[in-house]
């Protein structure tokens, strides 16, 4: 099983879609560079194997009769995605150092670590209980 | 997963640059290209753009769009690199939005066309932001808002606050802070004063005929009160109010370069603000307490700004017109030029003074005038000139009054008075550093009468 102190491969999701509307033009700028030079020095150091920002709105896709396709997300919120960094790393301790360093976290912004598991848990529960059933 | 265009596109270009350590200089550049106040200014000047365009009463629509422009740079920049020219690039992403908006939003379902086709012919022009016409126009804008700010229907707390949100870029936390108020009081402030303007359909122009002059007082009045709101107290836990200062500079300098406002008076104003300006690294020590003009260290005065102020001085000296703001500036040259406190031209200050006195009958002016008169003629004409305000009862709660009083009885060697006079001033103020200061000279004078007795 892919635990995460073994996994190598790990997603920061960065949330919040609302924490920069209120600074000024200034302080937009400066939280940039902040971003900017945290960023580059990570991809430097080869750490990021990718990253993105994402656009707030796209489409939703559920079973919901009606609307099987949907606009959305629309509301500004704390939990709403608005990039991610795709990170290479030995372990979660160190992801959630390099986490706690992001530089827009004094603004609000909230960063989620997520270890990538080599396979889909739930794939992983059922191959393992096969296994269980054919000992 | 696949790799990112965004990353593969600035690695490709940290690779092309070939040498690992030189990556850091691509870092460098790409922050370098950002000039300093590089959000502010554009925000300035895109919402007094749009503001044209949508019109005064949807100048909160404007800020809006201008907002989220270069908030859209703050989520992309960071990932695909600061784009060849920053500004376009803004301005491009506003006018967008703003396109955007005018096609979805009903409101202006009536004016639609028109404000449609001008933001597309905008749109279409390529060169924005080198192009020497559009130049003109966001100079243009940006003066139209400014007066339309100063409308005298406008408290003139409202004025500066509306003009350092809208053409300063300041944010109301920031506003608050340099007006140590609340945020939401600011935030309020703001919304009744746009709200006004719609009301009284204040007009987005650069008044003509014959109100321009007195229109134009009332603009340089509001920058040299947000001069002076920096100035009075920007001391270092507070740096934003030294932005003020800066701001009202940059202000009255725009105003400087349009043809009617290009007057005399706009000059001796910048001129006088520089001239002050030049002084303020020097104002306070390590910790943070004032010095006076004696305690100074000279070779900290801004020596450019020195110099841009006294050329701004001979542009103010064309034609006939004398300002107070020429008196005060002519004044603040005379600090500046001098070498050291001893060889200070206190006759040409206090010819300068009784000239300002004259002008002006107010008692803070009058007091000013006495510490003129004291440096010439020594500290007991002083005492006389403070005896001799007509006014002076509208200064009894002006802690400087008790402050200059106490001076010049320290000097003649009456500390008891003295003291009385610094405990008084201590009383009235409030701010910090000069309450520092007149303890420290209540605490000296109190060690002397101690020795003495």
């Amino acid at each position: 099983m892919s635990t995460p102190a073994s996994a190598t491969e790990y997603m920061l999701l960065f949330r919040g879609n609302n924490w920069d509307k209120k600074l000024s033009p200034e302080e937009l700028q400066q939280s940039m560079s902040k971003w900017t030079r945290w960023y580059d020095h990570l991809v430097q150091q080869g750490k990021i194997k990718s990253a993105h920002p994402l656009m707030p709105e796209g489409r939703i896709i559920s079973q919901k009769k009606g609307q099987p396709v949907a606009d959305g997300p629309f509301a500004e919120s704390k939990e709403a995605i608005g990039g991610y960094f795709f990170l290479q790393e030995s372990n979660l301790d160190e992801a959630v150092r390099i986490a706690k360093k992001c530089p827009l976290l004094e603004y609000g912004m909230i960063v989620e670590v997520r270890p990538v598991a080599e396979q889909c848990p739930a794939l992983q529960r059922i191959s393992r209980e096969l296994a269980g059933a054919t000992v | 997963m696949s790799r990112s265009a965004a990353y593969q596109s600035r690695t490709r270009r940290r690779n092309s640059v070939s040498v690992t350590e030189e990556s850091d200089v691509a870092v460098v550049e790409d922050v370098s290209r950002l000039t300093e106040h590089l959000f502010r200014e554009e925000s300035g000047k895109l919402v007094s753009v749009l503001t044209g365009l949508f019109g005064i009463e949807r100048l909160q629509l404007a800020e809006d769009v201008v907002q989220e422009a270069l908030v859209r740079a703050l989520r992309t920049w960071p990932y695909y690199g600061v784009p060849n020219n920053p500004a376009a690039w803004i301005t491009q992403t506003a006018k967008n939005l703003a396109l955007d908006l005018l096609r979805r939003e009903k409101f202006f379902r009536d004016r639609q066309t028109d404000i449609a086709v001008s933001v597309e012919q905008w749109s279409s022009d390529s060169t924005v932001g080198d192009a020497p016409l559009f130049d003109t126009e966001i100079k243009d804008s940006r003066l139209r808002l400014f007066f339309a700010c100063c409308h005298p229907a406008i408290s003139p707390e409202s004025q500066i606050a509306l003009a350092l949100k809208t053409l300063c870029g300041f944010s109301p936390a920031e506003i608050a802070k340099a007006f140590l108020t609340t945020e939401a009081a600011i935030a309020k402030r703001l919304t009744r004063t746009r709200q006004k303007i719609r009301d009284l359909r204040i007009p987005f122009e650069i008044p003509s005929g014959p109100e321009f002059a007195t229109r134009l007082d009332g603009v340089l009045q509001t920058i040299y009160l947000l001069f002076n709101e920096g100035y009075k107290a920007s001391i270092g836990e507070n740096l934003i109010r030294e932005d003020l200062c800066h701001e009202a500079i940059r202000l009255a300098l725009l105003l400087a370069e349009h043809p009617p406002a290009d007057q005399p008076r706009t000059h001796a104003l910048v001129a006088l603000m520089l001239l002050d300006a030049a002084r303020l690294p020097a104002r306070v020590d390590a910790d943070g307490n004032i010095l006076r003009l004696k305690e100074q260290d000279r070779s900290k005065w801004s020596r450019p700004l020195i110099d841009r102020g006294i050329s701004h001085l001979g542009r103010a000296a064309a034609g006939e017109e004398l300002s107070e703001y020429h008196l005060q500036a002519g004044i603040s040259a005379c600090h500046c030029l001098a070498a050291n406190y001893d060889s200070t031209d206190w006759p040409h200050i206090l010819s300068l003074y009784d000239c300002w006195a004259n002008l002006d009958r107010s008692p803070v002016v009058a007091l000013n005038r006495a510490v003129a008169v004291a440096n010439v003629r020594g500290p007991a004409a002083g005492l006389e000139a403070v005896r001799a305000i007509t006014a002076r009862r509208q200064l009894g709660s002006y802690y400087l009054l008790y402050a200059v009083l106490g001076e010049f009885e320290a000097q003649l060697n009456h500390l008891a008075a003295a003291v009385t006079h610094f405990l008084k001033a201590l009383e009235l103020t409030e701010l910090k550093s000069e309450r520092i200061f007149l303890s420290k000279r209540i605490e000296s004078l109190r060690q002397r009468i101690g020795s003495a007795s």
